[in-house]
């Protein structure tokens, strides 16, 4: 053996692996891009930037990305705006009631922000409850046009009440991991409240704010679900949507995946730049004095007052989406006249949606065994061995988390097509493995933080007993790291359950349909078709919310974590 | 009982040689200890015997059987590894059996090996609990006991006792030398704490920067250390720099405090080699300054003068350091001190046998 070799941990069996791994993601990863990349390069006669300079010159286009960055911006700021001070309240003050609130905040991750957009245009129809209201009580005497031209404020304003949590998450997490010593530090040496915390604790927070506003931005900038529902069809997501279907006739679909990726890029290396790319390690592990404070009786009341008001806010479509869906008469009223169940049997005997329930409860559990197998066993692989390429692997399985489902999804159609895995002939090997790639990172980072936590010592102490290293394996670590195996399987199953860009860029034939490409296909019908989508919408809120829930009991604090770049 | 054999062992870590170039030979039933400061190699020494590493070259013998390629879970080793690494969704009785499960040991034969293994540690009355119930010397001794139920070839223990507190870790220690002395078997034990070593060990090795330094039994390497590390690592020494003046049936060696007589030194040494004296701090006897006695130079008592720098009274013994001419500090302890011999600023003096000095090769120390 030569002495490069010596140094990692490979024999037969875990190269034979590790060549698997490489192989699904140049697969199922890289080459899709690269056939992307491509085509918007290369036309018949040769390399050519001809589709590129039409994208930078046409203003049509031009608009829609500016539209694109606009809408991702807008939503980090106002999360950002909205997440700042809920972090402050519940990760620093100490108040009776603050784990419920702490629960009530995560609830609007509960709803794909496009099912929320059916709900919120019942109520902001032209003659739709708020309008009614507002006419009613007399603060205006002509309906408002909420939808219209301002639909762009709509899709921000549906969108930041979605993501929010996720920048909380990431805020919570971060501002937690503020050593308070060094806080303290600087009050000892005079600074005080605003002076305090824009030079010592919001610096210190950045890298873990940076993190949560990277993830938030790429899921407003690509979300394909809201502006479709509210037909806000000048953005790039939507733009890609339509083009999914004359891939052969118009390449500026290519070009327009190429503009996301190189803006997603950009911006990823701009979160890394503005964090200064120095790492703020924080010293002295020791024990440190706990920043929770007693809050006193005001600012109780003020944190219980900012909760349950964003909460009310942010549970307004989803309390659309409920109303829509018991709704038997609702014409010219604030709240409907007359209520009816009967679009929750309708889910179960209509064709169109009791088959796609079946498509995706089989696509999601698919999915969630190829995680939990790629997952597993990459971690493993990070956690455990010395494998050549460590860092490229771990980089691959990291990158869905930047890489938006709407790019991966129509590289797909448009790599494979001609293939045994075309998806317009049948989508469900693509639709898995998309669902599958999208959410292995949280796989990944589930199942590694178990590993982590987990001794090798435990492992070896198997194996000096007598156990083979896949019996220490089998018996010693896989059971102490199942609670995040399954609280990580939870997620990614619910997730797939409840996926839209994938959905709807894969799913191009009606019979294999998974729940949210039936719930879109519904809206565009005009009689029931929106209650029936919203009663599905009501079960799908219910799914996730069980699957957060359990996925929250396993991983505690740690949560934040999972959503982070 | 089984014997242990280091032959040419050499072990690549990352960038270093973890351990270089290691031959040694651990009889069988010996209490063996690896003894050094961290990052010496010993852990690594230790893992190499447990077949959690492969040398890189050499070979790993039991026994004249050559163990180099055999797996972790073939050898016939049993481990105590330094945080327990007790299995926490396992109670006690399941931690301690698992090793005979793997062996297909019958139940009726297991229950009873247990049970014995239970007896040994005394945490028969535990074999319930699950780990996070126990504290860190009860875990102690359950890994100490899932370790020796499987009757191993080799008992391997990894700063078993580097987790406990002060008082039990002195409680441990005639603890494991009393199961050691019932069970009979080869243990390797690896620590950094030289009073552990010295306390226990039928034999010790001490390693540096992952070679041998030197073997022997502790009264051995106290009294006659071969390496100015060794006498500084194990006990603590006065290393007094000189140049080798005479060597007869006493060493003259001449310092910078004048001419040291020493009886004892390392092989090899040649006239006008810079050298080390080595005096213990306990072989160093405190006189009053002003009555100086008159030893002629054949008596092979060595006599200082200096003045008192610091006194550090520690209950059963009083600590000095002393300032010679020229800047040479010496320690200095008083055993049972029932009163203070000197104080800060008074001048002494200081006799010492040429028996208790051993002059030394000149090395660099540290790590």
């Amino acid at each position: 053996m030569t002495s490069w070799l010596r140094r990692y941990d490979l024999n037969r069996a875990n190269a034979a692996v590790l060549i698997f791994l490489w192989l699904f993601f140049i697969v199922f990863m890289l080459y899709p891009l690269c056939y992307v990349f491509s085509n918007a390069f290369f036309t018949s006669e040769g390399f050519s930037l001809v589709f590129m300079k039409l994208m930078f010159s046409s203003p049509n286009y031009t608009t829609i990305l500016a539209n694109s960055v606009n809408l991702g911006l807008a939503v980090t700021l106002f999360t950002t705006l909205l997440s700042l001070p809920l972090a402050f309240l519940l990760v620093r003050y100490h108040f009776p009631g603050r784990g419920l609130l702490n629960g009530l905040i995560l609830i609007p991750m509960v709803l794909p922000p496009f099912v929320g957009a059916i709900g919120m245009r019942q109520l902001l129809a032209r003659f739709g409850s708020v309008n009614l209201l507002l006419l009613e009580t007399g603060v205006i005497n002509q309906p408002i046009d909420w939808l219209g031209g301002g639909s762009f404020w709509s899709v921000v304003i549906l969108e930041v009440l979605h993501l929010y949590p996720i920048m909380y998450l990431n805020l919570a997490a971060a501002l937690a991991n503020v050593d308070p010593s060094l806080e303290e530090a600087a009050k000892n040496l005079g600074a005080s409240g605003f002076k305090l915390f824009r030079t010592v604790t919001f610096p210190l927070m950045l890298p873990g704010y940076f993190a949560g506003a990277v993830i938030v931005f790429i899921w407003a900038f690509t979300d394909l679900g809201t502006p479709l529902v509210f037909e806000y069809r000048e953005v790039i997501a939507v733009q890609i949507f339509n083009m999914v279907t004359d891939l052969h006739q118009n390449p500026m679909g290519y070009t327009f995946v190429v503009a996301v990726i190189a803006l997603t890029l950009f911006f990823f290396y701009l979160s890394k730049r503005l964090m200064g790319g120095g790492r703020y390690e924080m010293m002295g592990r020791g024990h440190v004095t706990s920043a929770v404070r007693p809050a006193s009786a005001s600012l109780t009341v003020i944190a219980y007052a900012v909760v349950l008001s964003i909460s009310a806010l942010a549970l307004i479509p989803h309390l659309g989406v409920f109303l829509t869906s018991v709704t038997s008469r609702w014409f010219f009223s604030v709240l409907p006249s007359e209520y009816t169940l009967r679009f929750y049997q309708d889910v179960f005997s209509h064709d169109l949606t009791l088959l796609s329930i079946k498509n995706s409860l089989l696509l999601s559990t698919l999915s969630t065994i190829v995680d939990v197998v790629l997952g597993v066993t990459i971690a493993y692989f990070l956690s455990r061995k010395r494998v050549p390429g460590r860092d490229v692997l771990d980089a691959l399985a990291m990158l869905p988390l930047a890489l938006p489902g709407l790019v991966l999804a129509f590289g797909y159609v448009a790599a494979f097509s001609a293939t045994p895995l075309d998806a317009r002939i049948n989508p469900v090997p693509l639709l898995v493995i998309a669902y599958a790639v999208r959410r292995l990172p949280y796989m990944v980072r589930a199942a590694y933080a178990g590993f982590q936590q987990t001794s090798v010592a435990l492992e070896e102490a198997a194996m000096n007993l007598g156990a083979s290293p896949i019996k220490a394996l089998y018996q010693i670590t896989l059971p102490l790291v199942f609670a995040n195996l399954i609280a990580g399987a939870v997620l990614c199953f619910s997730f797939a359950m409840l996926e839209v860009s994938d959905s709807l860029i894969l799913a191009l034939k009606e019979p294999y349909y998974p729940i949210t490409k039936a719930i879109y296909s519904l809206l565009g019908r005009i009689a029931d078709g929106p209650y029936i989508a919203s009663a599905m919408g009501m079960l799908g809120l219910l799914l996730l919310a069980g699957s957060l829930f359990i996925a929250g009991r396993f991983f505690g604090r740690r949560m934040g974590e999972l959503f982070r770049a | 009982m089984v014997s242990v054999k280091f032959a040419s062992v050499t072990k690549v870590l990352g960038e270093s040689r973890a351990i270089d170039n290691l031959t040694l030979d651990i009889g069988a039933g010996e209490l063996f200890f690896l003894l050094g400061p961290s990052g010496c190699g010993k852990t690594t020494a230790l893992r190499l015997v447990a077949g959690f590493y492969t040398p890189d070259e050499g070979q790993i013998v039991f026994d004249g059987r050559d163990q180099t390629r055999v797996p972790p879970h073939k050898r016939s080793t049993g481990m105590v590894f330094q945080n327990y690494a007790l299995w926490p969704h396992m109670d006690v009785r399941h931690n301690i059996a698992y090793g005979l499960k793997m062996r297909r040991v019958s139940e009726a034969e297991r229950e009873k090996r247990v049970n014995r293994a239970l007896e040994i540690v005394q945490m028969q009355a535990y074999a319930e609990r699950m780990p996070n119930q126990l504290s860190g010397g009860q875990q102690q001794r359950v890994a100490l006991a899932r370790a020796l139920v499987i009757e191993p070839d080799v008992v391997l223990l990894d700063e078993p006792l580097s987790n406990l507190d002060a008082k039990l870790r002195v409680e441990m220690r005639t603890q494991i030398k009393d199961i050691h002395r019932q069970i009979g078997r080869t243990m390797i034990y690896v620590t950094h704490d030289q009073a552990e070593a010295l306390s226990m060990a039928d034999r010790i090795v001490v390693m540096r920067r992952g070679q041998l330094v030197q073997v022997g039994t502790p009264h051995e390497l106290y009294t006659r250390p071969e390496s100015a590390f060794v006498a500084e690592f194990i006990g603590g020494t006065n290393l007094l720099p000189g140049t080798l003046e005479e060597v007869g049936e006493l060493l003259l060696v001449k310092t910078q405090v004048g001419i040291v007589r020493a009886k004892y030194a390392v092989k090899g040494l040649t006239r006008g080699e810079p050298v080390f004296c080595s005096v213990r701090p306990e072989s160093l006897r405190l006189r009053p300054a002003e009555a100086p006695t008159r030893i002629a130079p054949s008596d092979g008592i060595n006599e200082l003068s200096g003045a008192v720098q610091s006194v550090m009274y520690l209950g059963d013994n009083e600590q000095y350091s002393l300032r010679l001419a020229d800047g040479v500090t010496l320690r200095a302890v008083e055993y049972n001190p029932t009163a203070t011999k000197a104080g800060v600023g008074d001048r002494v003096g200081l006799q010492f046998d040429a028996r208790d000095v051993v002059v030394l090769r000149q090395e660099e120390l540290g790590d």
